[in-house]
C-alpha cells in the first residue's frame, strides 16, 4: 500500500525516461499537486476561468485499484483524464505533475502521450453508444490500438481482437466483429469498449463512470468483469464514479473529491466505516440506503458546491458544513493523517469522531416502525386493472396486416394507489415503467384493461372531462430542463397550467405561483428567470412546483432524482416527502434505483418486461422478496452500505429465503417485441421449468395478504432460516 | 440492403408518377391552351377547334392523361414548335452535356470543399478559418451571372487564358476534347457549391470532433490526422450526402445561367431559348427531366446514406 502524503515541493529536474526499471516501491502513477483550469465563457459571454483542479495529489501502486468519488463538478473526471491528456477544449494543466512510471505526462508532448494512450493506459468511458464510432465495425475498432502500437499485421490484429472480445464475455466474437455498435445492447457495447481499452494489455485502466448509463444487472456484470480482468491482467485501475455503491466493492482505496480537491483518502473499508472529513460523512448520511425503512427524513447537505471561477478561501466545504468555524472559512485545511500508517488522510479542521458513528446504519428498521400504511382500500385513488399497452413496430400504411409486429410494453398490470401513499415502481430500462406512468396519467390510452381514477374509467371520459381530469394527476420528469420551454420565464411556466385550466384571474394565479415557489424552497424572484439559470436540483424543484400548481391528488414522478447528485437528491426526496405529508398527496414513483424507492415508497411494484412480477409493502418486498427477479435485483444492486464489521455488504441482503434461485442476475432482458412465452422472466430464471414456459403465472399471496407475486415457484421463506 | 433498395425505388416510382401528373396539368394551364400557343393569337376559333380535335384535346381529362402517359412511355414528348425536332431527341442530345458540366462542377467542388471544410474545422477560430469563412460568404453571396462575367472579364479578356465560349462540339467526347473551354463554365458553377459545401463540411467536422467516439479514438493513441481520416471523415460526409441530393434542382437552375452565358450547348441553354420563344413542349420536356433528376437525386442520396451509415441500413 503506497503512502499518501501531503505534496511536498516537487524536485526539479528531468524525470527518468519511461521504460527504465523502477524501484519496487515506486508507484505506477503519481499525481503531484495538480492544478488545472478550464477557460471558457459564462452565459453573458464574458471570459472566465474555472479552476477545476486545485492541488490534487494521488498515488497508485502497480496493480492497485483506486476509486475516485465525488459529485458532478468535483474534478474526478478531470483528474482521471489528465493522466492521458484527454482534456476537453480550453482545459490546461497550470502546474503540478502526472508521473507515469517516472515520465511526466502533464508536460509531455503529444507524441509521447500518443504512445502511452491505448498501450500503457486504457480508458473506458461512460456512454458506450456515443463512445464507439457508429460507422465502423466493432472488429475494426477493437483492432485499432494493436495496429497503432504493436505493428502487427491485420490478420494478427483481427485474431487478437477476437480473443479480447471473447475475454470480455461477448458471445460469438468472430461474428460480432462485423457488427456495428448500434446492433449491440448497452451492456455488450460496454464490453466492446472494455475490449478496446484492454487489447494492448495496459498497466492501468481508467474507467470513467463505466456503468452509469447501464441497468442495475448489466452494471453488476460489467463491474464484475472489470474486477476479474484486473486480477487476470494484473493491471491497476482508476474507477471514477459518483456512485458510492459502485466504488464500495471494487477498489482497494478511495479518494473523495470535492470542488477540485481531494477531501479524504483511505482504504475502502476504512472510509466507508469511519469517514473523517465532514463532507464524506455528510455524503454517506445523504444516501437513501441509510434511512431506508425508517420514517426519518434524509440528512441533506444544504446549498450547492462552490463555483470554481474564483479560488474560495478556506475549506471549500465550509459554506455547507454544519461544523464549520471561523478557521474553516479563512484557512485552507492541509491533508493530515488519520492514523500512524498514513494510509488514511483527510483535509478537515473538525473531523468526525470515528467512535461516534451510529452503528450499522444500513440495517433496515422493521416495517412496524414505519407509520401505519396510509389510506385503506376504500380510499383507492388510482386503479389499474389488467392494463395492456402495445405499440406497432415499423408500421407504415403499406405494411401488410400479417407483417405487423407488436411491442408489448405493458402486459396486464393491475395495481392500486391509495390516497396519501407512495407507490414505487422499480424496474430496469425497457421494462415498461415509464409507459405505465403515462398510462396512469391518461396521456396514453391502454390497448386493453382499464385505468380508473377516483372511480372514473378514463376511457369513458369525454374531452371536457378528460381535460378536467388532468388537474387531478400531474407528471414530474427526470429531466425537468428538457421538460420546460427554454424561452419561457419561470413565472410563465408555473402559471401555464393555471391558465390552461382557467383557475382564477391573473392576480390569483401570480399569487399561487409565489406560493408554489415558497413551498418548493425557491426564492420568489425566480419568476423572472429562465430555466437555464437554475441548477439541476433547483430545476427539479421547479418541476415539482409545476406539477403541484393545480393541486393534484396524484403526482406521477418518472425518475425524478436520477439525474441528481446524492446530496441534492436527498433534498428533493425530503421535499417530496414533506409536501406529501402537508397535502396528503399520492405519488406513483417510478425509478430504477432500489435504494430511492425503498426510502420513499410505502408499497412497491417490481416490473420486468411489461409485467408486474411482485407487489407489496416496501419493507416486506425488500426484506423478503418472493420473486426470483426481485431477489436477483436486490443481490445485484451495488450498495454503499457497509456493515458494522467493516465488510461491504450486499445491498439490503434479504434476511431470509432459500439459497436456491439466488445470486446476481445473469444475461440480458429479452426484447419486448418478442417476449418469452409463459412467464416472461423464465429465460433468466434459475428456477424455471416446463410449466413456466407454457403457463403465465397468476398472482398469488403465499406470504400473506397484500404481498402478491406472479411466480409458479415463489421464494417463500423457510421457517427457521430467518436471520 | 436489397430490401432497402427496392423500397426506395418503389417510393421513387410513386413520386415520378406524381411528377408526370403535375407536368400534364401544367400543359393544360398554358395561356389560351396549347392551340393558342401554337397557332398564335390570330388563329380562328375553327382552326383552334380543329387543332384540339386532332390532338385529342377535346376529350375528357383522364383520357387525355392516359394518352399522355402512353406517349410518355414510348418516349414521345411532342415536337418542338420552333426547332421542328422531337423533344425527346433534343433532350437525349443535350442532357449528357449538362450532366458533364454539372458532374465536373460537383466533383471539383467536392474535391476542394471537403478538405477546406476539414481545414477550417481543425483551425477553428484561427486566421485561416476566418479568411476562408469570409471567402465562402463572398462566393456564396455572389450571383452566378455576375461571377461568370467577372471570370470572363478576368480570364478571357484581361488575361486571355481560357476561351469565353464553351466548346460547341456535337458530342460529349468532342466537348471533352477542348478542356480549356470547359474551365470557366465549370469554375463558375463550382464556386458557389464549394462555398456552401465547405461551410457544411466545417460544421459537420466540428460536430463530430466534439463527439465521444473521437475522444475514444484519441484514447487509443491515434494522431489527429488519423482520427480525422479514419473516424471523422466518414461520419461528417453523411450530412453532406444529403445536401447534395437536395441541391440537384438548384444545380439545374445554375446551369440555366451558366450555359446561356458561355453558350454551352446543354439543356439549360435549350430551356433558355425555348422560354424565349414560347416553345412549350420543350419547356415541359425539360421540366419533366428535372423532375426525374430531382427524384433520382433523392434516391441517390438515400443510397449514399445507406452506404455511409450502417444504422440506416439496418433500420430499413
Amino acid at each position: 500500500m503506497p503512502t499518501t502524503q501531503p505534496p511536498g515541493p516537487v524536485p526539479s529536474g528531468e524525470s527518468p525516461l519511461s521504460g527504465e526499471p523502477l524501484p519496487a516501491h515506486e508507484p505506477l502513477l503519481s499525481v503531484e499537486d495538480l492544478h488545472l483550469s478550464i477557460a471558457g465563457r459564462d452565459r453573458a459571454g464574458a471570459e472566465r476561468t474555472v479552476h477545476a483542479l486545485d492541488g490534487v495529489s494521488l498515488r497508485l501502486a502497480p496493480g492497485e485499484a483506486l476509486g475516485l468519488v465525488g459529485e458532478s463538478g468535483s474534478g474526478k473526471t478531470m483528474t482521471a483524464l489528465s493522466v492521458l491528456g484527454l482534456l476537453p477544449p480550453g482545459a490546461r494543466v497550470t502546474s503540478g505533475r502526472v508521473l507515469l512510471e517516472g515520465t511526466d505526462l502533464a508536460a509531455a508532448p503529444d507524441q509521447v502521450l500518443r504512445r502511452i494512450r491505448g498501450e500503457a493506459v486504457g480508458v473506458v468511458f461512460q456512454d458506450p453508444l456515443s463512445s464507439l464510432n457508429p460507422t465502423m465495425t466493432i472488429g475494426a475498432q477493437v483492432a485499432e490500438p494493436l495496429l497503432l502500437h504493436r505493428g502487427v499485421s491485420r490478420a494478427e490484429a483481427r485474431e487478437r481482437a477476437v480473443e479480447t472480445l471473447r475475454l470480455v464475455g461477448l458471445g460469438q466474437p468472430g461474428e460480432r466483429m462485423r457488427n456495428y455498435p448500434h446492433q449491440l445492447s448497452g451492456g455488450m457495447r460496454q464490453r466492446v469498449a472494455i475490449a478496446m481499452a484492454l487489447v494492448c494489455e495496459p498497466k492501468l485502466l481508467i474507467a470513467d463512470e463505466p456503468t452509469t448509463a447501464l441497468d442495475v444487472t448489466t452494471q453488476h456484470q460489467i463491474l464484475e468483469l472489470i474486477g476479474e480482468l484486473r486480477e487476470r491482467l494484473g493491471m491497476a485501475l482508476i474507477l471514477v464514479s459518483h456512485d458510492l455503491g459502485v466504488i464500495a466493492r471494487r477498489v482497494d482505496r478511495v479518494a473523495v473529491m470535492y470542488a477540485g480537491k481531494v477531501a479524504e483518502q483511505a482504504p475502502v473499508a476504512r472510509l466507508f466505516t469511519s469517514p473523517r472529513h465532514r463532507y464524506t460523512q455528510a455524503l454517506f448520511d445523504a444516501l437513501p440506503e441509510r434511512a431506508a425503512g425508517t420514517s426519518r427524513p434524509l440528512a441533506t447537505i444544504p446549498g450547492l458546491p462552490p463555483s470554481l471561477t474564483r479560488r474560495p478561501a478556506g475549506c471549500r466545504f465550509a459554506p455547507r458544513c454544519a461544523y464549520a468555524t471561523d478557521v474553516c472559512r479563512t484557512e485552507e485545511p492541509a491533508p493530515r493523517p488519520a492514523d500512524d500508517e498514513g494510509v488514511h488522510t483527510y483535509a478537515c479542521f473538525h473531523p468526525a469522531d470515528p467512535a461516534a458513528r451510529p452503528a450499522a446504519p444500513g440495517e433496515a428498521r422493521p416495517a412496524e416502525d414505519a407509520p401505519a400504511s396510509p389510506g385503506t382500500d376504500a380510499d383507492v385513488l388510482l386503479d389499474l386493472d389488467d392494463v395492456r399497452r402495445e405499440y406497432p413496430l415499423h408500421s407504415s400504411p403499406f405494411t401488410r396486416r400479417r407483417d405487423r409486429r407488436l411491442v408489448s410494453a405493458v402486459a396486464g398490470v393491475s395495481l392500486t394507489v391509495r390516497r396519501g401513499e407512495t407507490f414505487g415502481i422499480v424496474g430496469e430500462s425497457g421494462c415498461g415503467k415509464s409507459t405505465l406512468g403515462r398510462l396512469a396519467v391518461g396521456m396514453e390510452k391502454p390497448t386493453g384493461g382499464s385505468v380508473r381514477f377516483e372511480g372514473d374509467d378514463l376511457a369513458t371520459l369525454d374531452r371536457a372531462h378528460l381535460r378536467a381530469h388532468r388537474r387531478r394527476v400531474q407528471l414530474m420528469f427526470q429531466d425537468s430542463y428538457a421538460a420546460m420551454d427554454p424561452r419561457m420565464r419561470v413565472g410563465a411556466i408555473l402559471r401555464e397550467p393555471l391558465v390552461v385550466q382557467g383557475v382564477g384571474d391573473r392576480a390569483a394565479q401570480e399569487e399561487r405561483v409565489r406560493g408554489l415557489l415558497d413551498e418548493v424552497g425557491l426564492e420568489r424572484g425566480a419568476v423572472h428567470r429562465y430555466p437555464h439559470e437554475f441548477s439541476g436540483g433547483q430545476r427539479q424543484r421547479l418541476g415539482l412546483a409545476r406539477a403541484l400548481a393545480l393541486a393534484p391528488s396524484l403526482v406521477v414522478a418518472d425518475e425524478p432524482v436520477s439525474a441528481l447528485d446524492v446530496s441534492v437528491q436527498a433534498q428533493i426526496l425530503n421535499l417530496m416527502r414533506d409536501l406529501q405529508r402537508e397535502k396528503g398527496l399520492s405519488y406513483l414513483f417510478i425509478s430504477h434505483d432500489l435504494a430511492v424507492v425503498r426510502y420513499l415508497a410505502d408499497r412497491v411494484g417490481v416490473m420486468y418486461l411489461g409485467s408486474l412480477v411482485e407487489t407489496g409493502p416496501a419493507a416486506e418486498v425488500f426484506a423478503r422478496p418472493l420473486h426470483p427477479y426481485t431477489r436477483g435485483l436486490l443481490e445485484t444492486a451495488d450498495s454503499a452500505v457497509v456493515d458494522s464489521a467493516g465488510e461491504t455488504a450486499v445491498d439490503g441482503a434479504p434476511e431470509a429465503g432459500p439459497a436456491e434461485g439466488a445470486g446476481p442476475l445473469a444475461g440480458e432482458t429479452p426484447s419486448a417485441a418478442d417476449p418469452p412465452s409463459g412467464c416472461r422472466f423464465r429465460t433468466r430464471c434459475p428456477l424455471a421449468t416446463e410449466l413456466c414456459a407454457t403457463t403465465p403465472p397468476e398472482p398469488t399471496a403465499p406470504a400473506g395478504e397484500g404481498h402478491l407475486v406472479r411466480c409458479h415457484f415463489p421464494l417463500v421463506p423457510v421457517a427457521g432460516s430467518a436471520g | 440492403m436489397t430490401r432497402f433498395l427496392l423500397k426506395r425505388t418503389g417510393q421513387a416510382l410513386v413520386v415520378l408518377f406524381l411528377v408526370s401528373l403535375i407536368v400534364f396539368v401544367l400543359l393544360h394551364q398554358l395561356p389560351g391552351g396549347p392551340a393558342r400557343a401554337i397557332l398564335g393569337p390570330k388563329a380562328t376559333p375553327e382552326a383552334i377547334a380543329h387543332f384540339n380535335h386532332l390532338q385529342g384535346y377535346d376529350r375528357s381529362l383522364p383520357v387525355q392523361y392516359g394518352m399522355y402517359l402512353k406517349r410518355l412511355v414510348t418516349g414521345d414528348l411532342g415536337e418542338s414548335y420552333k426547332l421542328n425536332q422531337p423533344v425527346f431527341a433534343l433532350l437525349t442530345e443535350r442532357l449528357p452535356k449538362t450532366l458533364l458540366l454539372t458532374g465536373l462542377s460537383v466533383v471539383l467542388a467536392a474535391l476542394l470543399a471537403i478538405p477546406l471544410g476539414i481545414l477550417q474545422a481543425v483551425r477553428r477560430g484561427r486566421l485561416s478559418d476566418y479568411v476562408l469563412t469570409g471567402a465562402a460568404f463572398v462566393a456564396y453571396a455572389t450571383p452566378v451571372f455576375f461571377l461568370g462575367l467577372v471570370l470572363i472579364l478576368g480570364f478571357a479578356q484581361q488575361w486571355p487564358l481560357f476561351p469565353a465560349e464553351a466548346p460547341q462540339a456535337e458530342s460529349v467526347g468532342g466537348i471533352l476534347a477542348e478542356p480549356a473551354g470547359l474551365v470557366l463554365p465549370v469554375v463558375t458553377m463550382a464556386l458557389g457549391i464549394i462555398a456552401m459545401f465547405s461551410r457544411y463540411m466545417r460544421s459537420a467536422v466540428l460536430d463530430n470532433l466534439g463527439e465521444d467516439y473521437v475522444r475514444t479514438a484519441r484514447s487509443k493513441g491515434q494522431s489527429q490526422v488519423r482520427v480525422l481520416a479514419r473516424h471523422v471523415l466518414r461520419n461528417a460526409l453523411i450530412p453532406l450526402a444529403g445536401l447534395l441530393g437536395l441541391y440537384l434542382p438548384t444545380l439545374f437552375s445554375g446551369t440555366l445561367v451558366v450555359e446561356s452565358m458561355f453558350n454551352y450547348p446543354g439543356m439549360g441553354l435549350l430551356f433558355w431559348n425555348a422560354a424565349q420563344s414560347n416553345d412549350f413542349p420543350v419547356l415541359l420536356g425539360v421540366t419533366l427531366v428535372v423532375g426525374v433528376a430531382t427524384v433520382l437525386g433523392s434516391l441517390l442520396t438515400d443510397l449514399a446514406y445507406a452506404v455511409l451509415d450502417p444504422r440506416i441500413r439496418s433500420v430499413s
